[in-house]
């Protein structure tokens, strides 16, 4: 399912112009990072694909359907959508509740919804959690909760906001692993993130925004050496990405493995 | 501060007045709310001395909306439970056994209108005054630490609590939950939206007490502010002239001075 943006603008009841005139078109089975500073307009343009906000100008499609002529309950269905703050959803006295709450709301059968519930659970870690309390768990399996929640709404989509933040390394691992999973199963990822490691590692194209407005679209190696627009959108390049810069390895590396290989093979070659 | 609190900046002379006058004002209003006699004598107050005190903060319409919306679901009950309900003497019409009269529907405009100039003097204050402002003027003139802080979480909630429910709906929704749905399924949304709100407000508290004691809330001494407040002599006796205002309007209300 593809999701096509076009000449989308909108404006906050305060006046702010948060999106000038942007236009993108993510094909299906993508996994693409918006990155820039807080208030470039990632958070904004995302909320756009599930009505959660309305373009100002501008027209918003997900598959064949006209965004404009769809309430975010029906948008559902094809985006599911994961919110920073995981404590801004959870409200079930179980586990297994709070992530049945979405498919209920799709009106699926108990065997469907009971199914989707375990995978979900058994993708994140969570399923020996399913009975506890979600507020009796730690920040980061709340987090995870959260990310389950997601999953069990097994829409074409996803829009991930921050799915990093707050992580310990160990769930951050667990993160791109479910990430690789489903891109592998042909799922579109939006990723919103100021986590520019993580996004290198599971992302395979990076969409840099600032001031409402799109400073650059590409392969995820291609626009994260592009040094001028990065400081332009006030981020910092992936650490390996700036090594490869500074011992000018050509093309520059963003993945451990692949930096190891094309150092070690320049070592070996005769100077 | 404004995404905070209702606080709109503005460069006027209402917003540069010291924190304690603008109090004062709005404590004479709400006394005026209780004392005045009735509606012709509130809604004047209301348009002669509070509108334009709004509209030099460049405040009229921020106020004016915010007092409307608050105030209308207040007036139409009390209208109607009044115009009902009250003995009066001149009928106005009949629904099945119950009469609206003249005096019943006066009497429930006339607290809609001691709550509009009440409403008023309030927003007044909060839309022209920053709340740590406020309480560093209260703190200055010996009110406790920690009953400040009180007010100024009291003050700040509302706003706070509006955008969180926002994100909570948003949140809510983006899980399939259908919001356009009738009264009795509406009820049932009451908690995947409140929960969300009182638990991780509960969770907040814990962590805002943390950071307030860490910071060295409850040391005992005297705390300096980098804010300072400006005052006058003038300022001093505008607040005096207030509050005798005050006093004289509390005593033509005891002393029966003006009909009922």
């Amino acid at each position: 399912m593809n999701i096509d943006i076009r000449s989308v603008s909108f404006r906050y009841p305060s006046g702010q112009l948060a999106l000038d005139n942007v236009s993108l078109s993510i094909s299906k089975g993508e996994t693409l990072a918006l990155i820039g500073e807080n208030g470039a307009g990632k958070t904004t343009l995302v909320k756009q694909m599930n009505a959660l906000l309305r373009p100002t100008n501008g027209r918003v499609d997900v598959g064949e359907w006209d965004v404009a002529e769809h309430s975010t309950a029906q948008m559902a269905r094809r985006v599911s959508f994961l919110f920073q703050n995981p404590d801004d959803q959870l409200f079930a006295r179980r586990v297994w509740d709070e992530v049945a709450f979405g498919p209920r709301n799709l009106s699926l059968s108990e065997p469907e919804i009971e199914q989707r519930v375990n995978r979900a659970l058994d993708r994140v870690g969570l399923l020996d959690k399913a009975e506890s309390h979600p507020y009796d768990l730690q920040y980061t399996d709340r987090k995870l909760i959260a990310l389950a929640a997601t999953l069990a709404m097994e829409a074409p989509i996803l829009v991930l906001d921050e799915p990093t933040i707050g992580q310990d390394a160990r769930q951050r691992e667990r993160v791109a692993s479910i990430l690789q999973e489903l891109a592998a199963q042909h799922r579109t990822i939006l990723l919103v993130s100021h986590d520019l490691d993580f996004c290198a590692r599971t992302a395979e194209r990076v969409v840099v925004m600032a001031e409402g407005r799109i400073l650059a679209d590409g392969p995820t190696e291609q626009v994260l050496a592009e040094n001028e627009i990065l400081d332009q959108a006030a981020v910092i390049a992936p650490q390996l990405m700036r090594l490869s810069q500074a011992l000018k390895l050509s093309p520059p590396k963003l993945r451990v493995d692949d930096f190891v290989d094309a150092y070690a093979s320049r070592k070996a070659r005769p100077t | 501060m404004q995404a905070q609190s209702i606080y709109i900046d503005h460069p006027s002379a209402l917003h540069q007045l010291n924190p304690l006058t603008k109090l004062t004002f709005t404590l004479v209003f709400l006394v005026a709310a209780f004392a005045l006699p009735n509606a012709v004598a509130l809604i004047a107050t209301f348009v002669l001395i509070l509108v334009p005190l709004a509209a030099s903060g460049g405040l009229l319409l921020p106020l004016l909306r915010s007092a409307f919306w608050l105030v209308l679901p207040f007036a139409i009950s009390l209208a109607l439970i009044q115009g009902f309900f009250s003995p009066g003497q001149t009928a106005l019409f009949s629904l099945g056994p119950f009469t609206m009269t003249l005096e019943g529907l006066g009497s429930g405009l006339t607290f809609a209108a001691r709550l509009l100039l009440a409403l008023g003097g309030t927003l007044l204050l909060m839309l022209s005054t920053r709340p740590d402002k406020l309480m560093l003027a209260l703190r200055q003139r010996g009110l406790p630490e920690s009953l400040s802080y009180i007010v100024l979480t009291a003050l700040q909630i509302f706003p706070r609590f509006q955008e969180r429910a926002r994100t909570i709906l948003d949140a809510q929704k983006s899980r399939g939950l259908e919001t356009e749905v009738g009264l009795l399924r509406r009820l049932a949304l009451l908690v995947p939206l409140i929960a969300p709100l009182v638990l991780g407000s509960i969770v907040e508290v814990e962590e805002r007490a943390m950071a307030l004691e860490a910071r060295a809330f409850s040391y005992k001494t005297i705390k300096t502010s980098w804010i300072s407040l400006e005052d006058s002599r003038a300022q001093s006796i505008l607040r005096a002239a207030i509050l005798f205002f005050g006093v004289v309007l509390v005593y033509l209300r005891l002393t029966g001075f003006w009909p009922q």
